[in-house]
């Protein structure tokens, strides 16, 4: 059975007018951007102290 | 229905508000500072950790912003100069502001444990909770010595900077807390005597706002006279070289003629500027060159 694909089209309140629509729209992507990019430097900067860590002190502790 | 009446909670915060919430423009001397701490420190620190280490006292200094703009968001409310922050415009709500910035608050020390060692971890600890329970909870809206109390909030970064580098705390790093501790008070009252009047209004008790602009013309000419000493001290004591004396020598002395314009400016009985409060302005704006430079004069006397 195939996967539901993801949605094309941003599912935002009904009764908005278009301005509105897009501006909430846009505020939306720029908050994920925000989110993807904490999320992706707080990635980095645990594998960074890993690996200094071990290759300093050869262990995490 | 036209952009002015879009229900701001109900569109969301702008990315940038989640930033607006860490006060960065507050961040720039936190940053510097903590630094420094690191560069003069006596030992090698991998300088991956030490970047890392400067993230963490940035995330920490933002977090104890957003956790005061949650707590002071009815006064924000009132006051000019803060009344477009983001939980008192509505584009934040004050719950989310709260869980960012203790979020961020645990999440800063976590990272700083791991990172370095638990003493610049602890020491982060110690500064966000200052910050938040004793500067804005407790003395804020009780004294006129909010500023000088809560001063201590803000020199910690050197502290936790050189604590993050050697895993100790030893004079230099206390002495340098010293500096920004006595700096804190004569900095803000110049600003606040030009801009008590939204202090005023929102009943937070600023030394003009209490004991009048004469009184705080007077503690600031005060404040930097003890001030000047205590940036001498480092050197005395052989801690620092000839640069950073001679730069405390020349700066102080910069200083204390700021603090001497204001104090001697042309003003009414009351103490209230005849001159649009130029020489507080002059002051105010000097009073950051001048820790920028002394903490810098400090880091190139330890690199050279």
């Amino acid at each position: 059975m195939p996967l539901d694909p993801m949605p094309k089209t941003v599912a935002v309140p009904s009764g908005w007018s278009a301005e509105m629509q897009t501006e909430y729209k846009r505020r939306r992507r720029g908050r994920n951007l925000l989110l993807l990019a904490a999320l992706a430097g707080f990635c980095i900067i645990i594998y960074a102290i890993a690996i200094v860590k071990l290759h300093e002190y050869g262990q995490m502790w | 229905m036209s952009q002015t009446t879009l229900p701001t909670i109900a569109l969301g915060a702008e990315a940038s508000d989640w930033i607006a919430l860490l006060k960065p423009r507050v961040l720039t001397l936190v940053v510097f500072t903590g630094a420094i701490g690191l560069v003069i420190a006596p030992t090698h620190i991998n300088p991956l950790m030490a970047c890392i280490a400067i993230l963490c006292i940035t995330i920490a200094a933002g977090a104890a912003g957003a956790i005061n703009m949650w707590y002071d968001r009815d006064i924000d409310a009132i006051m000019k100069r803060t009344a477009t922050r983001p939980i008192p415009a509505g584009r934040v709500t004050p719950d989310a502001a709260l869980a960012y910035g203790v979020f961020l608050a645990i999440l800063s020390v976590v990272l700083m444990a791991l990172a370095t060692n638990l003493v610049a971890a602890a020491t982060l600890a110690i500064s966000i909770a200052f910050y938040v329970f004793v500067y804005t909870v407790w003395l804020k809206r009780r004294t006129p010595q909010n500023i000088v109390i809560g001063g201590a909030a803000g020199a910690f970064p050197p502290v936790i900077g050189w604590a993050a580098a050697t895993g100790h705390i030893t004079l230099l790093p206390i002495l340098l807390f010293a500096i920004i501790f006595f700096w804190t008070p004569p900095h803000f009252w110049a600003l606040s005597l030009y801009a008590s009047g939204d202090y005023e209004r929102a009943g937070v008790p600023m030394l003009p706002v209490v004991k009048g602009r004469r009184h705080t013309r007077i503690c600031i000419a005060v404040y930097t006279l003890i001030l000047v000493p205590i940036t001498l001290i480092p050197f005395v004591l052989g801690l620092t070289g000839r640069i950073y004396g001679l730069a405390a020598l020349a700066l102080g002395a910069a200083f204390v003629a700021y603090a001497w314009r204001v104090l001697y400016e042309p003003q009414d009985a009351t103490g209230k500027s005849l001159d649009r409060d130029r020489a507080a302005r002059a002051a105010f704006k000097y009073s950051i060159l001048y820790l920028f430079l002394l903490f810098g004069a400090c880091a190139v006397d330890r690199l050279i």
